[in-house]
């Protein structure tokens, strides 16, 4: 093995993906090397046979398969990273970059179903592992980006793939995932069983991971010193840890001005906090506390609630549950007849139900706030633990009125502070860099 | 497990803690003013003013009560009230002027409303000449569904009227304990077109009524205790002016054990009409003169009666020793001289 091989092999020793295989052309044994997320082995041996079959010699074979013959080492590390296969011959004396069959990485690539990018590429993760990874390679083409891949399982063996940059993501937090996952004792069929194996999270709302389908929300984490894993025949990039910061800002945002930035992330912040304290607030004031009202503001209260029979509290809490229903059925239906039964939950049922005074104007309105501001966050399952949180705070609301209210939300913000991810505690703002830049 | 099942049978208890007797808000009554009055026969009369929203017609009501305490009046109605009656909401406490001449029950009442827990101690007080059962009455008819425009009348704001004085009950009791500081509460009737007509002040010292001063003298108040923001129109014999502003600094001293105050009062004003051929300097001076004379008249009226409802004596507080400070309306305040000094500018 020649110098140049050794220190590839070195150098390419965390990507599993890479491979050095032997060819014989001409009676000489050539290296090919290259990504197998990016090149399309088979195809490309395929075609290096061919063009060997045509040539007379071993260096008309160099001429013949490409025009990049004999570059500085560099330059071949960085052929490798973009998708391209490098030929050694034994000796070190000849080599050359050549443009192969690369992995069909656009075929597969749909739009992102779950979000909607603004102004950003649009192109979504597939199922096929291979093909996520070599879209997260297109938009990172570092040699520092480092992959592991795991097989777990024990009856169905399944693929998880850990990406990272290395020197950003903590060596430490990447030695205890991987300790995680080479214990992994059962199957991992859902997200859920993956959750439990970094640690005991069976009754909590908040998962280890935010789950994306975005590559440029992927590819963000990663700089920001997080890990990324994929399971195949799952497309979404997991992000470890998630951390609060994820359910008010997205890459995707900045490709806006500054300003604009700032304005949405208050607005998502705005939107938790009006989910969370909404349906709590008009309880408590308006069967706890009504003397925190404004005379006038009590009396408009008083008239939009005049023969309403339900107690604050459960009109409230039926309101709340059948909203999450319709939001929950408007999910499951196919797309033909979700509108009609947005249509048939949005203005039938509220307005039948306030003509028929079961429940008050007032309560329709805080509803329906509440129902678009949980909408503003970033990540359906960030929108759905929020919807979730807001029901202790109502249940406390209700009975200790604003008192309730702050304690409610103060022991929500406790809750959410105990919650770690291998040592990182949720509410980290910004995983720092760990570990040296080389 | 056990402690799961514990769990599931204290949650009931968590409801019951406040769950079960919580009214909702349109199952209350929210009474806006509470009149009192005392008749001869030392029973309390009690009427309340309650807006009534689900009918347009009659947009509030009155409920009339007697009985010997007022808190037994309170009782009394809440036990006809068909729905809870919730004082939280409470702006305004009349109080008859039969009953404010009586030191004894005025002080029961300011202790009463204070410590009575459902009364929110920033309610106003304000005292009125007429019945209040027929006074609430006549506001009842006027007052149509803006109910917070007797909360409007006595709060500074938009189109406050600088003369008017508020006094809240937390401030009125704070004043029965106080040594340098006496209490005013203003004096309002029904007016035949508006809903109230501010009528002055009566001054009080330690619950026992001294004084009613006019409403001049109220706007004199509020400007020596800082509290005016202009908006006045004064009628001088050459001219009429608007006071926009006004400012005050005190500065005391003591001089052989007499106190000595300057007080000084700085306007803002813009003319709105004069006669011809006068000058603004002499209505400057002919407003100077008018309120410095307006002002030592009310002293002097003032120190006669021993009551100090502009407050000078916190001003000497640090000159005084505490055990002294009792006998600051006696020996101190009679011999109090304040250097009132009026300054104006003027814009236009």
């Amino acid at each position: 093995m020649t110098n140049i091989v050794n220190e590839l092999t070195n150098k390419f020793s965390n990507h599993h993906d890479f491979f050095i295989e032997e060819e014989l052309i001409d009676n000489t044994i050539v290296y090919v090397i290259g990504f197998t997320t990016l090149v399309d082995v088979t195809k490309s041996k395929l075609y290096i046979q061919q063009i060997a079959a045509s040539s007379i010699s071993i260096k008309a074979f160099f001429t013949n398969i490409s025009n990049e013959l004999n570059v500085p080492d560099e330059q071949l590390i960085k052929a490798i990273l973009t998708g391209s296969i490098i030929i050694l011959s034994k000796d070190a004396t000849r080599n050359a970059v050549v443009e192969a069959f690369p992995q069909k990485l656009g075929s597969d690539i749909s739009e992102s179903k779950n979000e909607s990018p603004v102004q950003a590429s649009i192109d979504a993760f597939g199922n096929h592992l291979d093909i996520n990874v070599g879209m997260i390679r297109k938009r990172l083409n570092t040699e520092r980006l480092c992959l592991d891949s795991y097989e777990v399982g024990q009856l169905n063996k399944r693929k998880i793939y850990m990406l990272y940059v290395k020197g950003r993501a903590s060596p430490e937090l990447i030695n205890k995932v991987e300790q995680q996952l080479t214990t992994v004792q059962r199957d991992i069929e859902t997200l859920d069983d993956l959750n439990n194996q970094f640690g005991h999270r069976r009754w909590s709302p908040v998962s280890h991971f935010s789950a994306t389908e975005l590559p440029i929300q992927a590819v963000d984490a990663l700089k920001n010193n997080r890990i990324v894993f994929f399971l195949d025949q799952f497309p979404f990039a997991l992000i470890y840890p998630n951390l609060v910061g994820d359910m008010v800002s997205s890459a995707n945002d900045r490709n806006l001005t500054f300003a604009l930035t700032v304005m949405l992330r208050a607005l998502r912040i705005i939107g938790i906090l009006a989910t969370l304290l909404l349906p709590a607030l008009y309880v408590a004031l308006v069967s706890v506390n009504p003397e925190l009202f404004k005379t006038d503001l009590a009396l408009f209260v008083i008239q939009s609630r005049e023969g309403v029979p339900l107690s604050a509290f459960l009109e409230t809490i039926v309101m709340v549950i059948l909203v999450d229903l319709i939001l929950e059925g408007v999910v499951r239906l196919p797309k033909s007849v979700g509108p009609a039964v947005t249509m048939v939950g949005g203005i039938i049922l509220g307005q039948s139900m306030v003509e028929a005074e079961l429940v008050s104007n007032l309560l329709i309105i805080t509803i329906t706030a509440v129902v678009i501001a949980s909408s503003a966050v970033v990540g359906m399952q960030n929108s759905l633990y929020l919807r979730l949180l807001k029901y202790p705070i109502l249940l406390l609301a209700s009975v200790f009125g604003i008192l309730g209210i702050c304690t409610g939300f103060v022991l929500t913000i406790i809750y959410l502070a105990s919650l770690t991810s291998n040592e990182i505690p949720y509410l980290t703002f910004r995983l720092g860099q760990k570990g040296d830049e080389t | 497990m056990k402690i799961k099942r514990l769990c599931l049978l204290l949650i009931p208890v968590l409801l019951l803690a406040g769950c079960w007797d919580i009214k909702d808000i349109n199952k209350r009554f929210f009474p806006l003013i509470v009149a009192i009055s005392k008749e001869n026969d030392e029973a309390y009369t009690i009427t309340l003013q309650m807006p009534i929203p689900q009918n347009v017609n009659e947009a509030s009501r009155t409920v009339t009560v007697k009985a010997n305490s007022i808190g037994s009046a309170l009782e009394q109605v809440q036990l006809d009230a068909e729905d809870v009656i919730d004082y939280s909401q409470t702006q305004l406490i009349f109080i008859q002027s039969n009953l404010a001449k009586e030191q004894q029950a005025m002080q029961k009442l300011i202790h009463f409303v204070m410590n009575a827990k459902e009364i929110p101690s920033r309610a106003l007080l304000a005292i009125t000449d007429e019945n209040v059962e027929d006074l609430l009455k006549d506001i009842n008819q006027k007052l149509g569904i803006q109910t917070s425009s007797i909360y409007d009348y006595f709060n500074k704001g938009y189109d406050w009227a600088p003369e008017i004085f508020s006094i809240p009950i937390w401030k009125a009791y704070q004043s029965l304990f106080f040594h340098t500081q006496d209490l005013a509460i203003p004096v309002a009737s029904a007016g035949k077109d508006t809903v109230l007509t501010f009528e002055g002040l009566d001054v009080f010292r330690k619950g026992e009524k001294m004084e009613r001063i006019s409403t001049a003298e109220s706007l004199l108040l509020n400007m020596v205790q800082n509290k005016n923001e202009g908006g006045t129109v004064e009628s001088l014999e050459s001219a009429d002016i608007h006071i926009i502003n006004s400012s005050v600094k005190k500065h005391a001293t003591m001089k052989n054990k007499r106190p000595v105050l300057s007080v000084d009062l700085h306007l803002t004003m813009r003319i709105l009409e004069k006669k011809q051929d006068i000058s603004d300097k002499h209505i400057q001076q002919q407003l100077q003169q008018r309120l410095e004379q307006r002002f030592h008249t009310l002293l002097q009226r003032l120190q006669e009666a021993h009551t100090d409802i502009f407050g000078f004596g916190q001003q000497f507080r640090q000159f005084i020793p505490y055990k002294e400070l009792k006998n600051w309306r006696t020996t101190y305040y009679p011999n109090l001289q304040v250097d009132f000094n009026v300054s104006t500018t003027i814009t236009q």
